[in-house]
């Protein structure tokens, strides 16, 4: 079987490497933000001399308090002997006064002081993701090149009280047809029995694997530019079903010196339309569901950073670009570990398929993917490398029907540099193979500036 | 008998030991109402902790003190901490502590707010409980 190279690729490289060229010329990027560092540290320092002199003048104001209630002279005359003795007359008649005046500003402070409390416990926090790139190819579509638009991603945790939660993801997002489409990534409700259980209501996350969970659409937080492609979000070619509507319960334990973390969820069965999968988030018509769950152990001492679990998940979905709709009961078995330090980001996920064709009747279909990824944080850099393969039969429906469903190779190289705390620069130099459906290969390089605030 | 030199060697030598001394101690700190333990701190302020029996916990960060905190308690930098507040409010739905700009304002909000934990470099008053000493 040959290998074809994607006629893109080497058109539109010349000129996309001079961009990343020049888009990593980043002096400029790191003075600005020395200079921003300066000015924190300035304003810092005015902050806590602030701080102090109202911790004085709170001290100031007991004082002359204790000495309203007691008749006596404050510390600092006991100190100033005879001379303070002299005036205490003239004192003892402007002390009320003051002193009244001072309880006065004393109370305002603190009603101040307690507004501003409420206000942090009560209001409304919302965070932000942002980013853009530029590429001889789309990072997520590879049939584009050029500039792009990644997404704005909106994400609210009001503060409702001790044990309710509330957590809405909203994205806008550039989908397969160039658009712009709005997406409620998440929507839930939950209620925090303790640190050992909350349950969750609404649109999350299935809790499969590492990546899934933690990492989301704000490409900020994560190393690497981009998601491995089979478990991609839905809308972008993923091949499991990256969102569950429905009840999930999750937490976590310490059991000796380790943390045992757990995940059960049960939801709406998704479905297949247009060639990928949807989460169905009205609910779906024939009533049946994705059950799972996910054990992890978070371990300490010499392992201090490294978490390791299996997951598995079970689920009908009907492929409705059919008629009548082809239905497969899919099944995953996953196993996980992460290694992540100061310094190390290391993630290795594998998951293989046991999925029975229920309205064909061909049997059962195994298929498999996993992925590698190992980076090293160096100060603001961190270099990183990502192997990830995904062997799908195209015999099974579940697979064939989908748009991404062809089994592939990826090998990527990347560098991430952190301009600040809150953005980054990422530069992806990677190689896809597909194997099967599509032979062909094609060879990209990325650059994205990712953003959160 | 000392010397002039003598003298303001032996005053520095002091005072340098006295910023050692003072430098090295670190007092978590709590509500007087919360129940918690030295071996919770870890927990409380990584968001793994949210509840000390039935009272909610509320962690406050101090800046002038958080850099000794990280590595004494954490065993983190920073930046680390930022990411993993970052993930976990991303992930969990749950927000970064507050952040209090010094020792007296994280006493302040300690003594305020039931459920408040922070940490403070000076020797506390009785009316919050000190969880642990580092």
């Amino acid at each position: 079987m040959g290998t074809t190279k994607h006629p893109r690729a080497n058109r539109g490289r010349s000129w996309v490497g001079a961009l990343l060229v020049a888009g990593l010329g980043h002096s400029p990027v790191t003075h600005a933000a020395t200079n921003d560092s300066d000015r924190i540290a300035v304003l810092e320092q005015k902050l806590d001399q602030s701080l102090q002199l109202i911790h004085q003048l709170s001290a100031r104001v007991h004082d002359l308090e204790a000495q309203a209630a007691h008749g006596a002279p404050p510390e600092a005359d006991k100190r100033s002997g005879t001379a303070a003795a002299a005036q205490t007359g003239a004192a003892a008649a402007i002390a009320p006064d003051t002193a009244q005046r001072l309880a006065k500003v004393e109370q305002t402070v603190n009603q101040m002081a307690a507004s501003a409390g409420q206000h942090a416990e009560e209001g409304l926090a919302t965070h932000g993701f942002a980013d853009v790139g530029i590429g001889n190819h789309n990072a997520e579509f590879s049939k584009y090149q050029g500039a792009d638009v990644g997404e704005l991603d909106f994400f609210l945790t009001p503060r409702l009280g001790s044990r309710t939660r509330a957590l809405f993801e909203l994205n806008f997002e550039v989908g397969s047809d160039g658009t712009v489409g709005v997406d409620l990534e998440r929507a839930q409700i939950g209620y925090q029995f303790a640190d050992s259980a909350t349950v969750w209501l609404g649109r999350f996350h299935t809790p499969y694997g590492y990546y899934n969970t933690a990492f989301h659409h704000g490409q900020q937080i994560a190393t690497s530019l981009r998601r491995p492609r089979f478990i991609d979000f839905e809308d972008h070619g993923g091949i499991m079903p990256a969102h569950t509507v429905g009840a999930w319960l999750t937490g976590s334990e310490r059991v000796g010196d380790q943390r045992v973390t757990y995940d059960v969820y049960i939801g709406n069965s998704q479905r297949i339309t247009g060639g990928a999968l949807d989460m169905n988030n009205a609910g779906n018509t024939h009533g049946s569901t994705i059950v799972g769950g996910n054990l992890g152990l978070l371990l300490s001492g010499t392992l201090d950073g490294l978490k390791v679990g299996v997951d598995a998940f079970q689920t009908r979905i009907g492929d409705e670009d059919q008629s009548p709709s082809y239905v497969t009961q899919v099944r995953s078995f996953g196993t996980y570990a992460a290694y992540d330090t100061d310094n190390w980001e290391d993630i290795a996920e594998f998951h293989v398929f046991s999925n029975q064709d229920l309205t064909g009747h061909t049997g059962t279909h195994h298929s498999d993917a996993g992925f590698v990824q190992i980076g090293y944080r160096a100060g603001r850099y961190t270099p990183y490398a990502r192997y990830e393969r995904g062997a799908f039969q195209q015999s099974d429906h579940f697979f064939a029907a989908q748009t991404n469903g062809s089994s592939y190779y990826r090998e990527a190289l990347g560098l991430r540099f952190d301009v600040d705390l809150v953005s980054a620069l990422k530069l992806e130099l990677a190689e896809t193979r597909l194997t099967d459906r599509v032979i062909g290969s094609y060879d990209e390089a990325l650059l994205q500036y990712a953003i959160r605030f | 008998m000392f010397t002039s030199s003598a003298k303001l060697l032996l005053a520095t030598l002091l005072c340098v030991e006295c910023a050692t001394a003072s430098a090295a101690d670190l007092y978590v700190i709590c509500n007087s109402r919360v129940p918690l333990s030295a071996a919770d701190v870890r927990d409380l302020f990584l968001g793994e902790k949210q509840f000390a029996g039935a009272v909610k916990l509320v962690p406050v960060d101090n800046s002038a003190a958080q850099i000794a905190f990280l590595d004494k308690v954490l065993k983190m930098n920073a930046a680390k901490y930022s990411t993993t507040w970052t993930k976990k409010s991303f992930r969990d739905g749950i927000n970064p502590p507050l952040i209090a700009g010094s020792d007296a304002e994280a006493l302040a909000d300690v003594r305020r707010t039931p459920g408040a934990c922070s940490y403070v470099t000076t020797p506390t008053p009785t009316d919050v409980v000190v969880v642990s000493r580092l």
